[in-house]
């Protein structure tokens, strides 16, 4: 347990006779000799991301017997009416749309 | 809503946040660079480089604060140590003893106009003494805190208390008279 030191007078006066120092500049003095922020290291998230990606890619060619599902959804999308192909470009672009926003907030951030 | 020192010290560590820090040294800097000036004898310009490194060094080492002492403990230790490494290189220059060095008056505090100020009264205790004084009484610190920032058991702190407080009262109380 934490020991409470009786009040003296003495320690008043002792208080008392220390005042408080005005920053005049020192804080200051002391962040410009603080080291450079850690910045993420961007070029190692980029190839992780498209590495990834393209790992997935190939994965899914040839899982899916060279290529097969790539046809089926070109030959759907050709079949497809035409307010079905709007409605999923409108999608596409939206989802898009939001990610980009999403990221450009993560970045003002950031900064 | 003003942030805690905690708060502050948990976005230092997690976003390395600059500014927080800056708040920080804002809260403290008075204490850390009275203390200094106190244990270097009001020599100021050196008090405050010794004040901006503990500074950089507890910006540096922050993720060794487990918050098992309050803030301002941690930053005094720190401080404490960077004022005895400077010591003990000066001490290496000028090739005095340990004893001599800690009985050592303050030849800045040789006014006669401030003979009976307490100050003058504190700068004249031997090192130890004058250390403890400064971080139980003038700043507050308990017996315990301060036995952890001078890294010394805790029955030598309450010593030393205990002396510095009489020998400054005999100063005080002789001057009274004369």
């Amino acid at each position: 347990m934490e020991e409470i030191i009786q009040e003296d007078p003495l320690d008043e006066q002792l208080r008392e006779a220390m005042p408080y120092i005005d920053d005049g500049g020192f804080t200051l003095r002391v962040l410009r000799h603080l080291p450079s922020p850690r910045r993420p290291r961007q070029s190692l998230r980029a190839v992780i991301l498209l590495g990834t990606t393209l790992l997935a890619s190939v994965l899914g060619y040839v899982l899916s017997e060279n290529g097969r599902f790539v046809r089926v959804i070109i030959e759907r999308l050709a079949t497809m009416p035409m307010l079905g192909v709007f409605a999923l470009a409108l999608i596409s672009g939206m989802l898009l749309t939001a990610l980009g926003l999403l990221a450009a907030m993560a970045e003002s951030h950031e900064s | 809503m003003e942030l805690t020192d905690a708060n502050l010290i948990a976005r230092v560590i997690v976003e390395d946040d600059q500014h927080a820090f800056g708040e920080l040294v804002r809260r403290h800097q008075s204490s850390v660079r009275g203390l200094l000036r106190q244990l270097t004898r009001t020599d100021i310009a050196l008090a405050d480089d010794l004040a901006q490194e503990a500074f950089l060094r507890a910006y540096k080492n922050i993720r060794s604060f487990r918050g098992e002492a309050k803030f301002s403990t941690w930053l005094y230790r720190i401080a404490y140590n960077c004022f005895r490494e400077d010591a003990r290189r000066r001490k290496e220059l000028v090739g005095i003893d340990d004893a001599q060095w800690e009985s050592e008056s303050d030849p800045q505090a040789a006014d006669p106009a401030l003979r009976h100020d307490l100050m003058y009264a504190l700068s004249l205790l031997p090192l130890h003494e004058r250390t403890a004084i400064l971080l139980c009484c003038q700043n507050g610190l308990s017996h315990e805190e301060a036995a952890r920032v001078l890294d010394i058991p805790l029955g030598t702190v309450k010593t030393n208390v205990l002396r510095g407080r009489e020998k400054l009262k005999r100063a005080l109380a002789a001057w009274g008279s004369s």
